[in-house]
C-alpha cells in the first residue's frame, strides 16, 4: 500500500468529476491510498496570480502547510493546481519566504499525478494486477503545458519532450505514437472568450494526431481534455474535416489494462464516445 | 624508468615533456618540443591521435581538405624519434613539481600488439561484430577490431572490449557464446562450430539439454527476451554433425603417458576429448554397454535422441580415445589395477546413478519405481506398465522427464506433486511448459507422506499433505512447511519418485587407503576446486561424483578443467598457476533498440508428441537462426570469436592483453585534451535524436567527407534522399544560459558557413539557410569568407533564433519555426536541419584536471594566470587548445606552440638531455662499384600476396639486369624484416635496394633508415608501390595485377641503377635571434627565447619599448592592470643579460639563409652588424583614425582607445556624462577594410561596463552590426545587457548619422530590430575604430622579402597549420602585425613564435642539401627563368654570373629544373637520367640496352 496526500482541486469537484472517479478508483485498485487534504482551499488558479502575486502564493501555501503537517507526499491531478503549488513551494523555500505567513520546510514532495504513476513502484503494482495489454490503441500523449513548464517551477527534466506518459502507456501495452505537439497549448480558458483561438490551436493538434496515425489522444489534464473533447464536432465542421479522437485520461487506460469494469461508466461522460474505438480493437469489458 | 636516474642528476630538470591529448594542439606542441631537443610522451585516450580535426572535411576560410593537411602532420609525429605516442591511456596522477614530475599513466589494453601489427586490415574482413562507427559519429558501423581511418597514427588496429560478455562469463565451461552467435549472424557456421568446440565437445547434446545459464545472463533479456543462444549452438552443431566431414580438431604430437577415465558420461568424454587433442592415449572405462552415462540412460529420446549422443561420442573416438564398455571399475578392474597398467593419471567421473529414497512408508510397494530407474528402463527400450494414473514426485528435470516419459509409455493421467510453488521449481521453464502442453497435471505445495498399497502389495493411493512457504533456507528458496491437518489422498496406480540422485561409490570397495580419495559427508569425492585433484597423487575427480547431480555443462566444465590439470601434471608443471584470474565481465549499458521477440523453436504438436518418443524440438532453420543471432546486442563489444587471431599472419592479436601502469618522469606537462560537442538532445525543441533528418554539425562534417559514411554524398540519414533545402541552426548549446552554456563557442558561425558552401559544391542545387543571432567572423580572413558566402555562394542568412523544429510525418521533412526580421512568425519547411553544436570540455576532463591538480572554471575551461592564457594554476603545467577557451584551428596551433615555449622555458637547461639520436654506422663508399641491386617483394600479409603472385614477381625480378638478389617477405616493414634486409645488404654487398610494397609517402623513411643502418647511403633506395597500384585497384584481375607489379618492379630497378649517393652538409647555426618590434609581442618573444638561453637582439624603432600597449591599454577585459604588466615586462627585457635592445633603431638589410643571417641595424645613424639564426617580426598595428562621424571636428567624438584612457585615468568629466553612444565597426568590415577588427565589440562592452561602474546613472547605447564577443567574452556582453546597456543594430547601408547640436550630439539611427528610426542624444560619441597594420610593415616586408596579405598584415605560411611561420624559412611572425588580437592573445602568439624559433635555434648545426636543385654554372645563361619560376624566391644571380640556389632554403620542388631552358639546373635524386630510365623501363619488356648490364656506375 502506498499512502499519499491528495489535492483534488476544484474542477475535479465539478466539470471533471469523471477524472476524479477514475483517479480514485484506479488508485484504490493499484494499492495507492489517497488521503484527501483536510480543509483544502483553492490553489489560486489564474484569477489570483493575475491580481496579486502574494495572494496567489498564500492560497497555495496554505495547502502546502496542511500537506506537510499530514507528513505524506502530495499528489495533484490538475496541472494548474500542481503548477501553482510548485510555484508556492519555490517561493516558500526561497529567499523571500519571510514575506509570507505560511511556513513550508520542503519535507514532502509535490507530485504531478502522472509523474506519480510513472514510478517503478507504482508500475510494479499495476503489473501485479495487469489483465490485458491495450493492443490496438494508438494514442498520442498530450501532456499540455502546466505540468512540465516552466522547468524552474515544475522541476521537470524533459520539459520540451516529456516521455513519462509515453512510457507508462507503452508499459500498458498501448501502441504509443510519438508526435511533436506533446506540450503545445490547447488554448486553455481562452475557450470562453476567444473560442476561435482555441479552435485553431486544437485543430492543429487533431491534424497532426491524424497525420501520425493516432486513433486516440490521452491526457493528464482536465482542461486539455475539455478543450479537445467538447468541441471536436465544431472544429471538424469549421475545418471541413471528420475528426474522431476519443480524448482519454491516462487513468482510464490504467483502468482498462487492469480490467476495471467502471471504465465503461467513466467513458460515457466524454463528449466523443470511445465506444466505437474500443470495440473495434476488442478492448471492451 | 631509466630517465629517472639521468633526469634530475645535478639538480637539473628533466628534459622531457608529457603532452596530454593528441589533437592538433597536442601534435603541434609535441613536434615543437621534440624538434627543440626534448623527449615527448604524447598520451591520448583514443586509439589514434588527430583529435576532432581528423574528423573534419574541409576547413575555413580556405576550404582546404582537413585530412590532407593533418595526414602529413600525423606522419611527422609518428616518425619523430623523440615523440613516444601512448594511446588508449589516461593520466592517473601527477606527483612532484615543475621540472621534475612523476606522472602515472594507465594504459588500457589495445589487444593488438603495436610492434607487430602492420595495419594490413585482414582482421576487419573477418570480424563478425558491427558497432557504431564513433569516428563517423555513429552514422554507420565499424568492426569491433578497427582503426578510425586509413591514415590513422598509430596505424595499428585495436579491439574494443568492455570485458568478457556476460553470456560467456556465465557459462561454466566458458563457451564463447557471444562469439559463435556473432559468427552465426554472418553465416559462418563452421567457424562458429569450431569456436564452440574449443570449449565444448558435445554441442549438439548441450544445444538440447543445457539449462543455458548464458541466456539468463543475456543483456537482451533486459530489453525483451534473451537471445536463444543454446538453440543457435544446436543449429551449428547439428549442421556439422550431419556434414559429410564433421569438424575434428587437430591432434598434437602423440605422447607416451596413458590416462584412464572412469565413467563415460559427459565429464569423462570431455576430459578424454581435450586430453586426446593434447596427444595423450586415453581409455574410458564404462560399466554400461554404451558410453554416454545419463545422456544415454537418463534423458529420454524425445528430448535428446540417442543418435545425436552416439554421433558426438563417435567424433571423440575418432581422436583416438578408446572406450571400454561393460567394464565395471571396482569389479572387472580396480583403481589399483589401472595404476598397475601404467596409467599415469586417472580421472574419476562416475556421476550420480542412484535414486534418492523419499523415506516414507510404502516406498517398497509394487508400482513405486524411482524415476531414474524408470528412465533407464525406458531408454533401453522397455515400456513398464504403470497403469492409468501416475504420480511423479519432485520438481526437477528428472521429474519432468519421468512424467513425460510416463505419458509416452501409456499412462492416461500423470501428475507432478511438488512441495514448493511453481516459481521455485528447478526444472527448465521450457520443460515445464512442454509438460503442461502435453497434459501433465501439476500440484504445487504438496508433499507425500505415505504410499498406500492394496491387498496385493500394489500401489493404490498416495497420501499427501499441503505445504506453505516459510523463510528462505540455505538454498535461498523458501522452505516448505506442512500445514497441519491438511492431509488428503489421491488414488494412483504408480508412484515415480524423482527427488534426487546420489553417487554410487561401490567402485571404491576394497581399495587400499593409499588409493582411496577422501570423501565428503554427502558421499561425494573431495577435490581441489582449481585443479580437480583428489588427495591421491595422480587421481582426479569431477562432474556429478564431486558436485552431486548437476547439469551437463557443469560436467563438461569439469572435464575441460581436469584435462588442463592432467596435462600439466604429466608435464610436471604447476597445476594451479594462473588459473584463478578471470577477465572482468562486461557491464554493458542497455542500448535503445527496437523490441523483437525471441525466435520460437518449432515443436512437435503436443498430441503427436505423447504418442512416441520422437524429438519434440525441431531445430531452427537457417533463416530463423540468422534472424535470432541478429538480436544479439554485442554488449561486450568484441565477441572473442578469435577469427582475427586466425587470419593475422603477423601474430599481432593478443586477447589476453591487460592494463598497464606506466610511471613517467617529465619536466613539464601540457594539457590539451580537446573538447566534445554539445549534446544536442538537451535542446529537445530541435528534435535531435527524435527526428531522423535533424543532425549535428559534426555528423554533417562526416557526411561531407569523402572518407565518411556516404563517401561525401550529401544525403539525409533517415532515407538517403538528397536534400535540397538545408537549415543550419546556430548557437545550439552556446550563448544559452538556460543550459548553463552561456559562452560563445567561437567557431560555429564559420564552420556552418563552410559547410553551407561545401554542401553546395557537392550538390549545386542545395539551398542552404543559416539561422543565426550574430555572425561572428572575427578571425583572419573570416569576414571576407562570410561576405563571399552571402553574396557569391548563395548562402542565405536569417537573423533569428529558431524556436522549434517539427517533423512532417509524411515526408520526414522539417518545419522550422522562427520569428523573421519583420517580427512575423514563420514556419518554413526544410529537407534537413543541421544543428551547429557548441564546443565544451569533455565530462571526464574535469576529473583529469583534478588529478593533475589544476583548476577549471564552471564550464570546465582551464583557469590561467593573468596575461598568460597558456598557464594553469599549477606551475609547470600548461594548457592549450579548446580546453583553455573555445577556438579555431589556427589559434589552437599558435597556442600549442606558445604552451610548448613555456614548457621549454621550465626545462631549457636540460635541452638535449634525453633525446634519442640514431647511431649510424660509417657509410660504405659505393662509387665505382658495379650496381648490385637487391629486390624485396612484400606480401603485406595477403594484402598484396592475395592478388599479386609475389613469387612470380620475385622470380621475374631475379632475371632483371644488375639484380643480384630478390626475395619476398611477409611484411617487409616489420622489425624482423628490416633487420633481415640489413643482413642481406651486408651479405650480398648490395649497393642498391628496391622494395616493392606500398606507398613511399609512408614507408620511404623507414627503409631509408634501414639502409643507413646497414651502412648504405639512404638515397640508394627505390620503391615500387605494388599494393595501392596493383593489388588494391586490380583485385579483380590477379594476372594483370601481377604483370603490372612486374612492370613497376622493372621500372624501379631501372631507375635504381642510376641512383647516386647524396650528401647533406652541415653548417653551424647562429644560435641567436632577432626580434623586430619592441611592443608586448616582441618583448614577450625575446624574453622567452632569452629565458630559454638564446641570445636575442630586440630592435625597436621608437625610443622606448612597450608599443601600443604602453600608450593605449590600461586595463584588460577581466580588469587587470595592463600598464604595470607592460612596465614589468620592459624592465625584465632591459635587464636580461641575453637580450640586447636597440631603440630608435631599424634593420636595413639582410643576407644569408635560415640558421645564419646577417643584418645591419641602423641606430642613431650608426650601422651595427648582427648575426642571427632566425628572425621574429612583431611590428604590431595601430588604431584607425576615423574620417567619419565628426571625428576630429567635434571634441565630444572619441575613439574607443581614447575613451578607454579617459576611463582609466579617472577623467572627472566621466562622472558627469548622461548619455554615451558608441558606434561599432568604424573603419572595419567595409569595402576599404573588409575584415573584422576582433577586439572592438569586447572593448565597447567592457568600457561601457566600466563607465557604468564609475557612473551608474549614465545611459549607454551601443550601435552595432553583429556583437562579436566570442568565447567566454560573451559573458561581458551578457553582463552589459543585464546592466541596462542598450544595443541597437544598424545595417551598413543605413549607417548612423551624427550631428552636433547645442552642447551635445544627435545621433540618428535606423534600428533594425524595431524597424524604426531612433534619435539619440549624446554627451560623448565613442567610435570603435578599426585596427590597421603598422605603417612600418611595408618597409620590413621589403627588407626581408616577406609577404603581406590584402589588408597589409603579414601573411603566414599557411592560414591553418602554420599561423606563426612565414613562408620564408627562418622567419616568424607574431602579435598584431599578423592581424587584430587581444593583448593576451598577442602574448600567446609571441610565445608561439619563440617556440617555433627554438626548433631551429636549438640545433648547433643544420644539414642542407640532398634532394635539392643544383646549378651547373657552365650551362647557366643567366636568363632568370628560375628566379621568376621559383615559388619560394630562392634562386638569385650570384657573383659568378650564374644562378645560385641556396641548398639551405631550396624546397626541392623541381620547378626550376623543369623550367630551365638551358638544362643548367637539375634536381638531385630526380635527375633526368633517373626519370628517363624509369620511363623507358616501363615501355621496354626487357631492360637490355637501357640499363648498362653490369656496367660500372
Amino acid at each position: 500500500m502506498i499512502d499519499v496526500s491528495y489535492y483534488p482541486g476544484c474542477s475535479l469537484e465539478g466539470t471533471a468529476k469523471d477524472y476524479r472517479e477514475s483517479i480514485e478508483t484506479v488508485c484504490e485498485r493499484v494499492g495507492i491510498k489517497l488521503h484527501e487534504l483536510e480543509d483544502w482551499n483553492c490553489c489560486g488558479a489564474t484569477a489570483a496570480h493575475s491580481l496579486s502575486h502574494k495572494a496567489a502564493i498564500n492560497l497555495s501555501a496554505r495547502n502546502l502547510t496542511i500537506a506537510e503537517k499530514a507528513g505524506m507526499d502530495l499528489v495533484i491531478p490538475c496541472a494548474l493546481c500542481f503548477n501553482r503549488m510548485k510555484a508556492a513551494e519555490k517561493v516558500l523555500l526561497g529567499p523571500y519566504r519571510r514575506e509570507y505567513a505560511y511556513r513550508f520546510e520542503g519535507s514532502i514532495k509535490i507530485w504531478d499525478l502522472l509523474d506519480f504513476f510513472c514510478q517503478d513502484r507504482v508500475k510494479a503494482e499495476i503489473a501485479r494486477r495487469f489483465k490485458r495489454p491495450l493492443k490496438g490503441l494508438k494514442p498520442v500523449c498530450y501532456y499540455g503545458c502546466m505540468a512540465n513548464r516552466p522547468p524552474t517551477i515544475t522541476d521537470a527534466r524533459n520539459w520540451e519532450n516529456p516521455t513519462n506518459m509515453d512510457e507508462l502507456l507503452s508499459f500498458l501495452g498501448a501502441e504509443v505514437i510519438d508526435w511533436p505537439y506533446k506540450t503545445d497549448c490547447c488554448g486553455a480558458s481562452h475557450v470562453v472568450a476567444r473560442p476561435d483561438i482555441v479552435f485553431n490551436l486544437v485543430y492543429k493538434l487533431f491534424d497532426m494526431a491524424e497525420r501520425v496515425g493516432a486513433n486516440c489522444i490521452v491526457v493528464s489534464c482536465q482542461m486539455c481534455q475539455a478543450n479537445l473533447d467538447m468541441y471536436q464536432d465544431e472544429i471538424s465542421k469549421k475545418f471541413n474535416r471528420d475528426f474522431y479522437f476519443p480524448i482519454l485520461y491516462f487513468t482510464e487506460l490504467v483502468g482498462m489494462a487492469i480490467g476495471e469494469k467502471q471504465v465503461n461508466r467513466w467513458l460515457t461522460k466524454h463528449f466523443v464516445s470511445a465506444k466505437p474505438l474500443i470495440e473495434s480493437v476488442g478492448l471492451n469489458l | 624508468m631509466s630517465n629517472q636516474e639521468n633526469g634530475t642528476k645535478n639538480g637539473k630538470p628533466v628534459g622531457s615533456v608529457m603532452v596530454m591529448g593528441g589533437g592538433i594542439a597536442g601534435m603541434q606542441a609535441s613536434l615543437d618540443l621534440a624538434n627543440s631537443g626534448f623527449l615527448v610522451y604524447l598520451v591520448d585516450k583514443n586509439i589514434s591521435i588527430g583529435g576532432v580535426m581528423a574528423q573534419l572535411d574541409k576547413t575555413f576560410p580556405t576550404n582546404d581538405c582537413s585530412t590532407c593537411m593533418i595526414s602529413p602532420k600525423l606522419i611527422e609525429v609518428a616518425s619523430n624519434p623523440n615523440i613516444e605516442i601512448i594511446t588508449r591511456a589516461e593520466v592517473e596522477r601527477v606527483e612532484g613539481e615543475a621540472g621534475n614530475f612523476v606522472v602515472t599513466v594507465k594504459k588500457y589494453p589495445r589487444f593488438v600488439r603495436e610492434d607487430r601489427c602492420t595495419g594490413c586490415g585482414e582482421c576487419i574482413n573477418v570480424c563478425p561484430v558491427d558497432l557504431p562507427a564513433d569516428f563517423n559519429q555513429g552514422l554507420n558501423t565499424r568492426k569491433a577490431i578497427y582503426r578510425h581511418f586509413p591514415q590513422a597514427i598509430p596505424s595499428t588496429f585495436a579491439i574494443d572490449k568492455l570485458g568478457t560478455s556476460p553470456c560467456k562469463a556465465a557459462c561454466p565451461a566458458g563457451v564463447h557464446a557471444h562469439g559463435y552467435v556473432a559468427l552465426i549472424r554472418q553465416g559462418k557456421y563452421k567457424e562458429a562450430l569450431k569456436l564452440v568446440k574449443k570449449d565444448n565437445p558435445l554441442p549438439s547434446i548441450c544445444g538440447r539439454v543445457c539449462p543455458h545459464p548464458c541466456e539468463n545472463a543475456c543483456t537482451r533479456g533486459e530489453v525483451d527476451e534473451p537471445v536463444a543462444i543454446d538453440f543457435l549452438k544446436r543449429f551449428v552443431a547439428d549442421l556439422d554433425l550431419y556434414d559429410e566431414e564433421p569438424y575434428l580438431p587437430e591432434v598434437k604430437e602423440k605422447k607416451e603417458d596413458k590416462v584412464a577415465i572412469v565413467g563415460g558420461g559427459p565429464a569423462g568424454l570431455t576430459a578424454a576429448y581435450f586430453l586426446a587433442m593434447e596427444g595423450y592415449p586415453v581409455t574410458i572405462y564404462e560399466s554400461m554397454p554404451e558410453a554416454g552415462g545419463w545422456l544415454i540412460y537418463g534423458i529420454p529420446d524425445y528430448r535428446l535422441p540417442k543418435e545425436i549422443v552416439r554421433k558426438e561420442i563417435e567424433l571423440i573416438e575418432k581422436l583416438g580415445v578408446e572406450i571400454k564398455t561393460n567394464v565395471c571399475v571396482g569389479k572387472d578392474v580396480t583403481l589399483k589395477s589401472l595404476k598397475d597398467q601404467d596409467y599415469k593419471a586417472i580421472f574419476i567421473a562416475t556421476g550420480t546413478t542412484k535414486s534418492r529414497a523419499m523415506g516414507i512408508e510404502g516406498e517398497d510397494l509394487q508400482g513405486v519405481i524411482p524415476g531414474a530407474d524408470f528412465l533407464r528402463r525406458v531408454n533401453v527400450g522397455e515400456r513398464p506398465d504403470l497403469g492409468e494414473t501416475v504420480a511423479v514426485i519432485g520438481g526437477g528435470n528428472v521429474a519432468m522427464d519421468t512424467a513425460r516419459s510416463a505419458l509416452r509409455t501409456g499412462a492416461k493421467k500423470v501428475m507432478v506433486l511438488y512441495r514448493r510453488a511453481l516459481e521455485q521449481m528447478p526444472a527448465n521453464p521450457e520443460e515445464i511448459e512442454e509438460a503442461q502442453e502435453e497434459g501433465v497435471e501439476f500440484h504445487y505445495l504438496v508433499a507425500p507422506v505415505k504410499i498406500i498399497g492394496d491387498e496385493n502389495g500394489r500401489v493404490k493411493a498416495i497420501r499427501c499433505i499441503r505445504m506453505e512457504l516459510g523463510k528462505a533456507d540455505e538454498s535461498g528458496r523458501r522452505r516448505p512447511i506442512p500445514i497441519e491437518g491438511s492431509e488428503f489422498e489421491i488414488e494412483v496406480d504408480a508412484v515415480l519418485p524423482a527427488i534426487g540422485l546420489s553417487t554410487d561409490l561401490s567402485f571404491l570397495n576394497g581399495i587400499t587407503d593409499d588409493l582411496k580419495p577422501k570423501l565428503s559427508r554427502w558421499q561425494t569425492i573431495e577435490i581441489d576446486p582449481i585443479t580437480l585433484a583428489t588427495n591421491v597423487e595422480g587421481i582426479f575427480a569431477g562432474g556429478d561424483v564431486v558436485t552431486g547431480a548437476a547439469t551437463v555443462i557443469d560436467a563438461i566444465a569439469a572435464g575441460k578443467k581436469v584435462a588442463v590439470s592432467i596435462d600439466r601434471y604429466l608435464r610436471g608443471e604447476d597445476m594451479a598457476a594462473g588459473r584463478k584470474a578471470q577477465q572482468p565481465v562486461a557491464q554493458p549499458k542497455i542500448p535503445c533498440v527496437q523490441k523483437a521477440p525471441r525466435a520460437r523453436m518449432p515443436r512437435l504438436d503436443p498430441e503427436e508428441r505423447v504418442k512416441s518418443f520422437s524429438e519434440v524440438q525441431l531445430g531452427f532453420s537457417e533463416e530463423e537462426a540468422i534472424k535470432e543471432a541478429e538480436r544479439c546486442l554485442n554488449c561486450g563489444l568484441c565477441s572473442e570469436c578469435y577469427q582475427c587471431v586466425e587470419v593475422c599472419q603477423a601474430e599481432a592479436i593478443d586477447h589476453e592483453m591487460t592494463e598497464e601502469t606506466l610511471e613517467l618522469n617529465v619536466g613539464s606537462i601540457l594539457f590539451s585534451p580537446g573538447f566534445e560537442t554539445f549534446d544536442a538532445k538537451l535542446k529537445a525543441e530541435y528534435g535531435y535524436g527524435r527526428y531522423d533528418n535533424v543532425i549535428t554539425s559534426l555528423e554533417f562534417e562526416r557526411i561531407l567527407s569523402a572518407s565518411g559514411p556516404t563517401t561525401g554524398h550529401v544525403v539525409r540519414p533517415g532515407d538517403h534522399k538528397e536534400p535540397k533545402k538545408i537549415a543550419w541552426i546556430q548557437c545550439v548549446g552556446s550563448r544559452d544560459a538556460s543550459l548553463k552554456r552561456d559562452y560563445c563557442s567561437a567557431v560555429c558561425c564559420m564552420y556552418a558557413t563552410k559547410q553551407a558552401i561545401i554542401a553546395k559544391e557537392h550538390a549545386p542545387d542545395i539551398e542552404p539557410t543559416i539561422f543565426f543571432i550574430d555572425i561572428r567572423a572575427m578571425g583572419k580572413g573570416f569576414e571576407r569568407y562570410y561576405e563571399r558566402a552571402k553574396n557569391q555562394r548563395g548562402v542565405r542568412y536569417v537573423r533569428s533564433l529558431v524556436s522549434r523544429v517539427v517533423e512532417v510525418p509524411e515526408t520526414k521533412d522539417l518545419m522550422v519555426q522562427y520569428v523573421d526580421e519583420e517580427g512575423q512568425i514563420q514556419t518554413e519547411e526544410f529537407d534537413m536541419v543541421v544543428l551547429s553544436v557548441g564546443l565544451k570540455p569533455r565530462k571526464e576532463t574535469e576529473e583529469y584536471a583534478e588529478r593533475i591538480g589544476i583548476e577549471v572554471d564552471s564550464y570546465g575551461f582551464t583557469k590561467s594566470k593573468p596575461f598568460d592564457i597558456v598557464s594553469t594554476t599549477r606551475e609547470g603545467v600548461f594548457a592549450c587548445g579548446v580546453i583553455q577557451n573555445p577556438k579555431d584551428i589556427p589559434e589552437t596551433v599558435a597556442q600549442a606552440s606558445a604552451a610548448s615555449a613555456e614548457a621549454q622555458r621550465v626545462i631549457a637547461e636540460s635541452r638535449g638531455q634525453l633525446v634519442r639520436v640514431l647511431e649510424k654506422p660509417p657509410e660504405r663508399p659505393v662509387t665505382g662499384e658495379i650496381p648490385r641491386v637487391g629486390v624485396f617483394i612484400c606480401h603485406c600479409g595477403i594484402n598484396i600476396a592475395g592478388v599479386v603472385d609475389v613469387e612470380a614477381v620475385t622470380e621475374y625480378a631475379k632475371t632483371l639486369p644488375n639484380v643480384v638478389f630478390a626475395e619476398h617477405l611477409l611484411f617487409s616493414c616489420s622489425t624482423d624484416a628490416t633487420e633481415h634486409i640489413k643482413e642481406v645488404i651486408k651479405e650480398q654487398k648490395l649497393n642498391r635496394v628496391v622494395v616493392a610494397s606500398c606507398s613511399l609517402r609512408t614507408h620511404e623513411p623507414l627503409f631509408q633508415t634501414c639502409l643507413e643502418e646497414a651502412g648504405l647511403n639512404k638515397y640508394l633506395f627505390e620503391m615500387a608501390n605494388i599494393r595501392d597500384q596493383c593489388s588494391w585497384v586490380h583485385s579483380e584481375d590477379k594476372e594483370k595485377a601481377t604483370e603490372k607489379a612486374k612492370d613497376l618492379v622493372r621500372m624501379a630497378v631501372a631507375r635504381s641503377v642510376f641512383l647516386e649517393p647524396l650528401y647533406e652538409f652541415s653548417f653551424q647555426v647562429a644560435q641567436q635571434a632577432l626580434v623586430i618590434g619592441g611592443g608586448v609581442a616582441g618583448m614577450t618573444a625575446a624574453l622567452n627565447l632569452a629565458d630559454q638561453g638564446f641570445f636575442t637582439y630586440l630592435v625597436e624603432k621608437e625610443s622606448e619599448l612597450g608599443g601600443q600597449a604602453r600608450k593605449n591599454i590600461f586595463f584588460t577585459p577581466d580588469g587587470l592592470d595592463a600598464q604595470s604588466y607592460v612596465n614589468e615586462l620592459v624592465e625584465k627585457v632591459q635587464n636580461h643579460d641575453k637580450i640586447k635592445v636597440f631603440t630608435k633603431a631599424q634593420v636595413i638589410d639582410y643576407s644569408g639563409h635560415v640558421g645564419n643571417f646577417t643584418s645591419n641595424v641602423l641606430v642613431d645613424g650608426e650601422k651595427e652588424s648582427i648575426q642571427y639564426g632566425i628572425a621574429i617580426i612583431a611590428t604590431g598595428a595601430v588604431e584607425y583614425q576615423p574620417k567619419e562621424y565628426l571625428y576630429g571636428e567635434n571634441n565630444r567624438v572619441l575613439t574607443q582607445l581614447q575613451f578607454h584612457k579617459a576611463l582609466a585615468t579617472g577623467d572627472d568629466s566621466i562622472k558627469d556624462l548622461k548619455d554615451v553612444v558608441m558606434i561599432q565597426c568604424v573603419g572595419s568590415r567595409d569595402e576599404e577594410r573588409p575584415y573584422c577588427s576582433r577586439v572592438c565589440c569586447t572593448a565597447a562592452v567592457v568600457n561601457s561596463l566600466k563607465l557604468k561602474e564609475l557612473n551608474p546613472d549614465v545611459n549607454v547605447t551601443i550601435l552595432y552590426r553583429d556583437i562579436r564577443t566570442f568565447g567566454t567574452k560573451e559573458l561581458y556582453y551578457k553582463k552589459a545587457r543585464e546592466a541596462g546597456i542598450r544595443f541597437i543594430r544598424y545595417e551598413p547601408e543605413q549607417k548612423p548619422e551624427v550631428k552636433a547640436s547645442g552642447n551635445g550630439l544627435e545621433i540618428s539611427v535606423f534600428d533594425q530590430s524595431i524597424k524604426r528610426n531612433v534619435l539619440l542624444r549624446a554627451d560623448r560619441l565613442v567610435l570603435s575604430a578599426a585596427i590597421v597594420p603598422s605603417p612600418t610593415n611595408k618597409d620590413i616586408a621589403q627588407v626581408f622579402k616577406l609577404n603581406e596579405d590584402a589588408d597589409g598584415f603579414f601573411m603566414e605560411a599557411h592560414v591553418k597549420l602554420r599561423p606563426i611561420d612565414f613562408a620564408n624559412a627562418g622567419f616568424f611572425l607574431c602579435g598584431l602585425g599578423h592581424g587584430p588580437k587581444f593583448l593576451d592573445e598577442a602574448i600567446a602568439h609571441a610565445k608561439g613564435a619563440a617556440s617555433r624559433a627554438a626548433t631551429l635555434l636549438s640545433k648547433k648545426e643544420m644539414f642542407v642539401g640532398g634532394r635539392v636543385a643544383v646549378v651547373d654554372r657552365k650551362k647557366c645563361a643567366v636568363c632568370c627563368t628560375c628566379v621568376r619560376a621559383c615559388p619560394y624566391g630562392v634562386p638569385y644571380i650570384g657573383p659568378h654570373g650564374a644562378a645560385v640556389i641556396e641548398p639551405a632554403i631550396c624546397r626541392g620542388c623541381g620547378v626550376c629544373a623543369s623550367e630551365c631552358p638551358g638544362k643548367a639546373i637539375s634536381l638531385q635524386h630526380t635527375t633526368d637520367v633517373q626519370v628517363i630510365t624509369k620511363v623507358e623501363g616501363l615501355l621496354e619488356e626487357s631492360l637490355e640496352g637501357i640499363v648498362p648490364s653490369q656496367a660500372s656506375n
